[in-house]
């Protein structure tokens, strides 16, 4: 069996509404949080988890970390079910919520991570010699004795990666941990989670909204939308699926008009020039190319490379999230 | 013995981090003295007017007073996580990182806040007593001084349960429930006052619903030499377990109720 | 003005939002209002005092009625206060003690009717002494709500002041909490003012706290006579435009020390 399976997990919330004017009883509606999911994650894997917001990924990261009970189907991680027998679970695993705090405010952060040995139970030697490994990693030595509320976003980030890492979980889960971060602070981040999934064999589960993140980190994308899982594998694979269209840009001498082009066409104006989207399989680019010349004289023509971020707002809007 | 040490270790951790901010540390304090020194003044000006309350005379009633104040506020001293707003700990999604932690959610409760500052309120409660013990003029034995703290301690176990009903409720709805303020706080200035002063409904609610008269006016009246309707001694021992077995109802519905948890959207 | 007006009437119809957790408040109310008229009752059955049992029930329940008067909880204006927005406020072109009085009157106002309506009639149903008695006659009920409003401006411009004073201390919560005991103690609310020694309500009840609650209630019961009226209005209105005055000059002052200082 595979160190994650999940089987036709399903969840879902009951909201109640505001009242409306008129009615005497709030109305109930039925979310459907999470609809027979499956899949299943090796030892040592780094997956990407994908989708727009509401789509269900943290309610499937909380009913993996023992959290939230499901309402059918079913979860085991290292063959334990996580909400089942969640104080042994929680032992073996790291969570980071990219906005939220688990350490104290107040204290310097050391203090939080001796209490954090206390609570997990972590043996003081283990503890020193993975406290320096990870102060190291993440170059947090020098910050050892300041107060959480000091730290700028990327230290604090830093620093509660440490602490999520501390008791060395062999499954972690990561929460938007790029959110708000500078460049140098987020490559930096990814550095030190490749290097921990592969030599310590970590396996992690990154829920981002940030593709760049997916792009440099998982081998394996899953995505989610409206609760359902919509696709699983290579991020390349998915890519080339929706990677479909191309954009020109284009400028002429003189304010001369756009030639007629086919409706397959989206055509935006930008500044003085045009930006066409098409479809290469509908209209050839040669055949766009002289339909352009045809018209006048191009001052200028560009080709704009596919943006990631596009592409995955593109897949959404074709699955109709 | 290990879950001790955490709960020491975490208000050692809590206390230096309110440390932090020493002004506003003492500040605060000396606003919660003033204002139960007013609850209290409140109390000697109704005495000073009235001179008894049925026949408990102003020793008595001060004495009472001031049992009630240290119980009620050790417990926002040491219980500060229970007692304290948990509705905006859910809110916050500060309970989903309980629940990623390997231990009892309960004693994580506990551990997460210490409000020192009620040692200001406790010191007035503390006066209260010696005042209305030297006026009363109690004859302490060591069974009286049992029955005073296991009255405080099992007093302490009380409060801590209703404030549990209010923790419960908002684990359901996520908001947190005015209503049961009627017995905390409610309970807590009602029960200032010996019980038998009261009509018959108030009466039996606070000795069945929130049995102050029970954890704290039994084995009070018992020091006091005035037996609480003229019970025998060994009620002064017997009727405080009501606070620990009701703590052990609401820790039990509690465990119940994080089951049906549902978390907070992210 | 008639910027204020409208801040008031929006106010209004924000405290209306808040149904839910009114209820939760009012029933509390109740509770307490039961609790101490029993108190009372068992300390009157001992020693009988001049003031009658009756009036005491009465002075409770419009106590608890209006208790949400008494609180000086404007949660915005408290926040920005904590986090230094209020610099922000101060430094732009606008009267802000005109804008955070007309927001309090409106809170406490609607705050206090959407909780006083429901407790009073709870009030009135129940059993004979407990339940609030009729005002002393028609026009001893028409002078004490005048002197509830007038009392109302009053407390709001003391707030202000309140406001002002820990605007710019360092930590606002510690003296709030100690103004706002002030405000309880001497309000009566905590214990009422009949009840305090004969000598101390000489003074106290000329205090601007006794003004809110204490006058108009003793208005409405008739120990004060209608005669005393012009008495207390003439007090109400020393303190009302004493408290604007003094409040006006230190918001002035905080607001020129922040133009100073840049916020």
């Amino acid at each position: 069996m595979s160190y994650i399976s999940v089987r036709d997990l399903s969840k879902s919330f009951t909201v109640r509404k505001k009242r409306e004017k008129g009615h005497l009883l709030r109305e109930k509606t039925q979310i459907q949080a999470l609809q027979n999911i499956s899949f299943d994650i090796e030892q040592g894997e780094l997956v990407g988890y994908i989708g727009p917001n509401g789509a269900g990924k943290s309610t499937t990261v909380k009913i993996l970390s023992g959290i939230l009970t499901p309402d059918s189907g079913s979860a085991a991680v290292g063959g334990m079910i996580p909400w089942k027998e969640r104080k042994k679970h929680v032992k073996r695993i790291g969570v980071v919520f990219g906005q939220r705090s688990q350490l104290w405010w107040d204290v310097p952060i050391i203090d939080s991570y001796s209490l954090l040995r206390d609570i997990y139970r972590i043996p003081e030697s283990d503890y020193q010699k993975r406290l320096s490994e990870l102060t190291d990693a993440l170059d947090l030595g020098h910050l050892l004795r300041t107060p959480l509320r000091l730290l700028s976003l990327g230290q604090r980030m830093r620093a509660e990666l440490c602490g999520s890492l501390l008791h060395s979980p062999e499954l972690l889960f990561l929460d938007e941990p790029t959110i708000g971060l500078d460049a140098v602070s987020k490559l930096a981040l990814r550095d030190f989670l490749k290097e921990e999934n592969e030599k310590k064999g970590t396996t992690i589960l990154l829920t981002t909204h940030d593709m760049e993140d997916i792009a440099a980190l998982c081998q394996r994308v899953m995505v989610l939308g409206h609760g359902k899982k919509l696709f699983d594998g290579a991020l390349p694979q998915l890519l080339s699926r929706y990677d479909t269209l191309r954009t020109v840009h284009v400028r002429y001498d003189g304010g001369i008009n756009l030639p007629a082009l086919p409706d397959t066409c989206l055509i935006e104006q930008d500044g003085d020039g045009h930006k066409i989207t098409y479809a290469p399989e509908k209209l050839p680019t040669t055949q766009l190319l002289s339909l352009l010349q045809s018209a006048g004289n191009i001052r200028e023509l560009t080709a704009q490379p596919q943006n990631i971020d596009h592409l995955i707002a593109a897949m959404y809007k074709e699955m109709d999230l | 013995m290990d879950t001790v040490k955490l709960y020491f270790r975490s208000m050692k951790m809590l206390l230096r981090s309110q440390m932090q901010y020493p002004l506003s540390f003492i500040l605060q304090t000396i606003s919660q003295i003033v204002m139960t020194g007013g609850e209290l003044m409140a109390v000697l000006l109704l005495i000073d007017r009235f001179d008894a309350l049925n026949h408990w005379s102003a020793g008595d009633l001060l004495f009472i007073y001031g049992m009630m104040d240290i119980t009620f506020y050790l417990t926002e001293c040491f219980g500060r996580g229970v007692t304290g707003n948990f509705a905006a700990l859910i809110q916050s999604g500060g309970l989903d990182t309980l629940m990623l932690r390997p231990r009892g959610i309960f004693t994580q409760t506990l551990c997460r806040a210490i409000d020192p500052r009620r040692i200001g309120c406790i010191s007035v409660g503390v006066a209260a007593v010696i005042m209305g013990a030297n006026l009363a003029s109690i004859e302490w034995t060591f069974l009286k001084w049992a029955a005073f703290f296991e009255s405080i301690l099992l007093g302490m176990l009380l409060i801590l349960g209703l404030f549990l009903i209010e923790v419960i409720f908002s684990i359901y709805s996520v908001k947190s429930i005015e209503v049961v303020n009627a017995l905390t706080y409610g309970g807590r200035s009602a029960c200032q006052y010996p019980i038998d002063v009261y009509p018959r409904v108030l009466r039996l609610l606070f000795m069945v619903v929130a049995p102050f008269a029970l954890t704290l006016h039994v084995p009070a009246a018992y020091i006091l030499g005035k037996p609480l309707y003229g019970w025998p001694d060994f009620t002064a021992f017997l009727c405080p377990l009501a606070g620990a077995v009701l703590f052990f109802i609401m820790y039990l519905c509690f465990q119940k109720a994080l089951r049906f948890y549902r978390s907070t959207g992210s | 003005m008639k910027k204020y007006i409208s801040i008031f009437l929006m106010r209004l119809k924000m405290e209306t939002q808040y149904r839910g957790a009114a209820l939760g408040g009012i029933l509390c109310q109740m509770f307490f209002g039961l609790v101490y008229i029993a108190l009372y009752r068992a300390f009157y059955a001992g020693k009988p005092q001049d003031f009658p049992v009756s009036s005491l029930v009465t002075y409770v329940w419009l106590q608890q009625a209006f208790f949400r008067m008494l609180l000086a909880f404007d949660s915005e204006l408290g926040e920005k206060i904590r986090t230094g927005g209020i610099a922000y406020d101060l430094c732009r072109p606008m009267n802000f003690y005109g804008y955070y009085y007309a927001r309090s009157a409106a809170q406490k106002l609607m705050g206090s009717l959407l909780r006083a309506i429901p407790m009073l009639l709870f009030a009135m149903l129940l059993p004979d002494g407990w339940c609030i008695s009729a005002p002393a006659s028609l026009p001893a009920l028409l002078i004490s709500l005048l002197a509830l409003m007038t009392g109302l401006l009053c407390i709001c411009a003391l707030d202000n002041i309140t406001m002002g004073v820990t605007m710019r201390t360092i930590d606002p919560k510690g003296m709030q909490a100690m103004l706002n005991l002030l405000m309880m103690t001497f309000s009566g609310n905590i214990l009422p003012l009949t009840l305090f020694p004969d000598s101390w309500q000489k003074v106290i009840t000329l205090l601007p706290y006794a003004q809110l609650l204490d006058a108009p209630i003793r208005l409405y019961t008739g120990e004060w006579a209608l005669s005393q009226a012009p008495r207390v209005l003439l007090i109400q209105l020393f303190w009302l435009a004493a408290l604007t005055g003094l409040g006006l000059f230190i918001w002035q002052r905080n607001q020129k020390h922040l133009v100073v200082q840049g916020g």
